[in-house]
């Protein structure tokens, strides 16, 4: 192996406003490796890669590719050097064929004319040699997450890339897919290329990494061979401290059944069966944790909980009270609460100010003549009792809430979600993206409200948290739901088994 | 009534009707694709109208009247794009001020131009095409129209091929769609959506003066009254596909004809109805009644590169 | 645990924002001044002619009044539905609807009238709620087309303002005009008139209805839970929906209420300036009018003060053609100069309004991660 690293980042610098994403970054990858790149959200791999791809460009530090400096100004800059990243959200044009999305943006031939026929020809031929089977005249809006994501690294292929960056890139795909994928990274390993693998999961980098480079806050701890080092040492590393993977949590005492729902279905836009008879009770007490790949059919059950979306079948029954059709406001006013997975877009109005944001929903709880005018007085004091009791860290309540850190916001939606939830509790992705102290505290508070006698009902595609939180688990796989288990009758292996779709039982003596 | 001499006259009113819209629309069709709507395209047409009226008054000659509508147009179109882009401004808000700045600026600058003189020009005679125009039905229809018609004609079906068959074709629609991922690509959607609009503003000047060299032969200060938006209806009624807004083009065309045409024949129907109909097929075509989901998924929104 | 710094950047300070806005206007002005030169006069004195005129006697500014009453009502009405997150324009349309409704009562409904007159007391409370019913219908359409269809609002209530023009224009060459070839309707009857508040400015009591629509509207947005509900489904309807609002009924809601008030401009047109229907009575109004809503920020409030700034310039602008022959097309090219200088001023600073179709864009395939 040459001494001559491929590509090496130098003191990278680069500031977000107030945040510094990467502090004096460097790193070096080389020819025929697997290099991962561990971190938490927030830690700042996944700037340092797009930094190296031409989406950022840094303040301070340099870029080396082959032992010489770059400029990297642009994607086009990197895609020319063989450079290329497979992003955690998908790039690709869905109304667009898979050929047309390979080719786009590529200057070949002669003149300005498109060959489809050729590019598709070409195409299958380098999909066939690394096992990447796809139909290139299929349109990406019907194609299924792991086939696009196959696109995607064609894309790189097409383009003969050196370098290939992939960002979280198992974070949609089932254990099978998974592995279908590792399989085409050692085929591109042995051709001579490289893989940079940006990832928080330790077990991956542990069965498919060379070395690994830790990242937390910003800087680069340590690069290490990944044939010296564990998981446990790994994250440790990363979070600095030995990491507290466990709660403690008492047992439950389940009460009575809160919510159940009866072979709930429901429908996409495209007509497509999104949630297949759902079955499940919820108990007053007692955190029941869906676990499963994302695209399961999680927020679809969500929306339907909630009210956002029609069902096409089913009853969802709130204590004795079928509210199938009611709309989300009648929900809430009979006591559920809901913290979407997306806390940006749907569980707040960033543009609006924490006190405003403490009430979304709650605004015709807080008038005064006769309903007719809000009481700003009774608003600002809900605010401040929901900062201080879930400790959000704020100058003052009329900060607009998209100022707030996401563990901040995300507090602050849990507590004005807990405050009025007074029976049903439905939480999906809680802690997505926040870092462990956020991620503690939520974590606790969950529980808490389970002791006062709360029903949860939490939505996770965290194992972690399924494992830590959860008195009984179910896994949603396409659409369907497993029979609930109790917490401790379940291993992660069995989970596994279940959210790739085959029952443990089936599948005899497990690995 | 339904003779034949009355149903040639109003196709070819509608095909010669059709000629202005259907120009704005292509270069309109480029810029939406790319995820800009121009609602300035009226201002634009307008200014467009008064560039090549002034210039064919100065310089005598009409065709080259026509060609400095195209010049105006594509300065328009620059200034716009640097709102539009550049600033990142609301398309809506940008093009709505833009229309009364237009008329203001047209207004203005015809007044210190011709001050009480409002000379004709020439208009540009049609032509008649050689074997073609003597055909029975398609000739007068089809090929007996000023010059401006065919070149527009060309423009469409340069149009859809540039589109559908080319890699500038493939990479503005990826910029409408998904610019993020054009731009992670390797396309620079800014370039792309200033291309386009350019484009919208070349197709609104050549519009303007299509309408003055070849229909009106003079300016007046409201001789541009809703072309534009007839022209981003024929974008949306063709679903941004330039042959498609050729078909939509004639539907508005056809109207706009049969106003007239009735209005010699039969002057029981009010004048208003026939005149309002376009608008109301417009309505119709954006209201969502009619499907019209193939709208550019980024149309309207602007795009940051961080 | 102490407090954190207030993070948000000296730039955003109120203090910051109000001297951004008076340079832009002030380059506005500048630019807009060099119009004056090809026509022998030089800007200072040719703004100091327009203000004089406009506001610097008692019936100049009652002219000013005259001209922003439409001004303000459509503007309150553009911060209604804009605020709600529909991005509809079609006010021009609503105006000349709410004029032909109170051409129409005023008449008596047709030309022979009704058997019996109404008496003024009826007569004021019967016309206002008519007109303002014409107009929000009309918009209402226009608002059924995006909240059920998603039908493009901006397109389609453009659309209606012609066939709404033509509309009109079909009544005063018909069923509703004079005896004679003029295409208006006869003279409205004397007591149908609104009451002059300043007689020699002949500034009607439109004034009032906007004011007073001024301030309801202000109430409305900023101290009810309703227009908490409007202002939230408008900059995000999805996070509206979550937390239970209706944001359909909401934006129908506004779009209601915009339309009305753009109807009592026509009214006010008709039965305070005009005293007859006739073709092309909105003038334009129907996009000044959002112009000067865009100057105020989307604000109710600040909508009174830019209105009338509006209104003194046009009066201002005629008096100037017609006393100097300068065209008042200049002052059209002002309004429009300062708004774009102030909006692009504002995005020099990273700040925006919350305008509809002003969203980022954004991936719908999978959910943006933290």
């Amino acid at each position: 192996m040459s001494a001559v690293p491929l590509a090496a980042l130098r003191g990278i610098v680069k500031r977000f406003g107030p945040v510094l994403a990467n502090d004096h970054v460097s790193l070096d990858v080389r020819p025929g490796e697997v290099h991962a790149i561990l971190g938490e959200n927030g830690a700042g791999k996944s700037t340092a890669m797009q930094i190296l791809y031409g989406l950022y460009r840094p303040d301070a530090g340099e870029i080396h590719w082959n032992g010489a400096p770059v400029a990297i100004a642009d994607p086009a800059d990197a895609i020319a050097l063989g450079i290329g990243m497979v992003h955690q959200e998908f790039l690709l044009v869905p109304p667009m064929t898979v050929t047309e999305n390979v080719v786009l943006g590529l200057r070949e031939g002669r003149g300005p004319m498109l060959d489809r026929s050729g590019a598709a020809a070409r195409l299958a031929a380098i999909a066939a040699r690394h096992g990447l089977a796809v139909d290139p005249s299929a349109r990406i809006a019907y194609l299924p997450i792991g086939v696009q994501q196959r696109v995607e690294i064609l894309k790189l292929l097409y383009r003969d890339a050196r370098l290939l960056i992939l960002d979280e890139p198992t974070a949609v795909l089932t254990p099978q897919e998974k592995d279908a994928l590792f399989a085409t990274l050692r085929s591109l390993r042995a051709e001579g290329r490289s893989v940079v693998l940006v990832t928080h999961k330790l077990h991956e980098i542990m069965a498919i990494a060379d070395r690994v480079t830790v990242m937390r806050g910003g800087r680069v701890i340590d690069t290490l061979d990944v044939a010296g080092t564990s998981e446990r040492d790994l994250a440790r590393r990363m979070v600095g401290r030995e990491v507290v993977l466990r709660v403690a949590r008492t047992p439950a005492r389940p009460g009575a059944a809160a919510l159940r729902v009866e072979a709930l279905t429901a429908r996409d836009a495209a007509g497509r069966a999104t949630l297949r008879g759902i079955d499940l009770m919820l108990h007053a007490g007692e955190i029941l944790g869906i676990a499963g790949v994302e695209g399961n059919g999680q927020s679809e059950l969500a929306e339907a909980l909630l009210g956002l979306l029609p069902v096409t079948g089913g009853r969802i029954l709130l204590g004795r009270e079928d509210i199938t059709r009611r709309p989300v406001a009648a929900r809430r006013a009979r006591g559920m609460g809901f913290i979407p997975a997306d806390r940006r877009g749907t569980g707040s109005i960033t543009a609006l100010s924490v006190a405003a944001n403490a009430v979304l929903g709650e605004q015709r709880r807080h008038t005064r003549a006769g309903g007719m005018l809000l009481d700003r007085g009774a608003i600002v004091a809900t605010a401040r009792e929901i900062v201080a009791h879930f400790g959000v860290r704020t100058p003052n309540v009329a900060l607009p809430a998209g100022k707030l850190s996401g563990g901040n916001l995300q507090k602050l939606v849990l507590g004005r979600e807990v405050r009025r939830a007074s029976r049903v509790l439905v939480v999906e992705q809680p802690t997505r993206g926040l870092d462990i102290g956020a991620v503690e505290a939520v974590w606790q508070a969950l529980l808490a409200e389970r002791d006062a006698g709360r029903a949860i009902l939490m939505i996770s595609a965290e194992l972690d948290e399924i494992m830590n939180l959860a008195d009984r688990i179910a896994v949603l796989f396409e659409g369907r739901l497993s029979t609930p288990l109790p917490a401790d009758a379940v291993t992660r292996e069995q989970l596994g088994l279940m959210m790739a779709g085959r029952d443990p039982a089936a599948h005899g003596r497990a690995a | 009534m339904l003779n034949q001499a009355f149903f040639v006259t109003w196709l070819a009113a509608s095909v010669g009707l059709a000629g202005p819209v259907l120009l704005a629309a292509q270069g309109e069709i480029f810029a939406e694709r790319a995820g800009v709507l121009n609602i300035g395209l009226e201002g634009t047409i307008l200014l467009g109208a008064l560039g090549s009226y002034l210039a064919a008054v100065a310089t005598g000659s009409t065709p080259l009247g026509f060609v400095a509508g195209g010049v105006t147009g594509l300065a328009v179109g620059a200034v716009l794009a640097l709102f539009y882009v550049g600033a990142q401004a609301s398309q809506v808000v940008v093009g709505i001020v833009f229309n009364i700045l237009a008329a203001g600026v047209a207004s203005y600058v015809y007044d210190l131009a011709a001050g009480t003189s409002a000379p004709t020009i020439g208009l540009l005679r049609p032509v008649h095409l050689p074997v073609l125009s003597a055909l029975p039905v398609l000739g007068p229809v089809l090929f007996r129209h000023p010059l401006p018609l065919y070149l527009t004609l060309l423009i469409v079906v340069l149009a859809q091929v540039v589109l559908f068959r080319t890699r500038f074709g493939l990479a503005l629609i990826a910029v409408g769609e998904h610019p993020r991922a054009a731009h992670a690509a390797g396309i620079s959607v800014a370039r792309m959506r200033v291309i386009g609009v350019l484009l919208s503003g070349l197709g609104g000047g050549l519009a303007g003066a299509y309408l003055v060299t070849a229909q009106i032969g003079l300016y007046r200060d409201n001789i541009v009254s809703g072309e534009g938006f007839i022209a981003l209806a024929i974008v949306i009624f063709g679903r941004w596909s330039p042959l498609r807004s050729l078909l939509a083009a004639l539907v508005f065309g056809g109207a706009d004809a049969l106003q007239l045409s009735l209005q010699l024949f039969n002057d029981r129907v009010p004048a208003q109805v026939l005149l309002c109909l376009p608008y109301i097929l417009t309505i119709l075509a954006v209201s969502g009644l009619l499907g019209g989901r193939a709208q550019p998924a980024a149309l309207m929104l602007p795009y940051r590169k961080e | 645990m102490a407090a954190p710094p207030d993070r948000r950047a000296a730039s955003e300070t109120p203090a910051a924002i109000a001297a951004t806005m008076l340079l832009a206007a002030l380059a506005a002005f500048a630019v807009a001044g060099l119009l004056f030169i090809p026509y022998g006069t030089d800007p200072l004195s040719a703004y100091a002619f327009l203000f004089a005129e406009a506001f610097g006697s008692l019936r100049g500014f009652g002219f000013t009044l005259v001209q922003a009453t439409p001004l303000i009502l459509i503007a309150q009405g553009t911060v209604l539905a804009w605020r709600a997150g529909l991005g509809y324009v079609g006010f021009e349309g609503c105006f000349v609807l709410g004029a032909a409704a109170a051409a129409w009562l005023a008449l008596g409904g047709t030309p022979d009238g009704f058997p019996y007159a109404l008496p003024p007391a009826l007569f004021f409370p019967a016309v206002l709620a008519l007109s303002f019913a014409a107009g929000a219908v009309w918009a209402g359409m226009i608002g059924v087309l995006r909240v059920r269809f998603r039908g493009n609002e901006v397109l389609t209530s453009l659309m209606a303002n012609y066939v709404a023009a033509f509309i009109v224009q079909y009544l005063v060459s018909g069923p509703m005009r004079q005896p004679g070839s003029l295409p208006q309707t006869p003279r409205l009857p004397r007591d149908t008139w609104l009451p002059y508040l300043i007689p020699e400015a002949r500034t009607h009591a439109g004034i009032l209805i906007a004011l007073v629509a001024s301030g309801l509207v202000a109430v409305l947005l900023r101290a009810t839970p309703t227009g908490y509900e409007i202002i939230a489904s408008g900059i995000n309807a999805r996070a509206a929906r979550y937390g239970g609002i209706p944001v359909a009924r909401r934006q129908m809601l506004a779009i209601l209420l915009a339309g009305g008030l753009a109807a009592l401009a026509g009214l006010g047109a008709v039965l305070g300036v005009q005293h007859r229907l006739m073709d092309g009575l909105a003038g334009g109004a129907g996009f000044v009018g959002i112009v000067v809503a865009l100057l105020a920020r989307l604000d109710p409030l600040a909508v009174v003060p830019a209105a009338i700034l509006y209104g003194g310039l046009e009066v201002g602008g005629a008096a100037m053609q017609r006393d100097t022959g300068v065209p008042s097309a200049v002052v059209f090219i002002l309004e429009s100069l300062v708004v774009l200088f102030i909006l692009g001023s504002g995005l020099l600073r990273g700040w925006r309004l919350p305008l509809p179709w002003s969203g980022r864009w954004r991936a719908t395939s999978r959910k943006a991660a933290e």
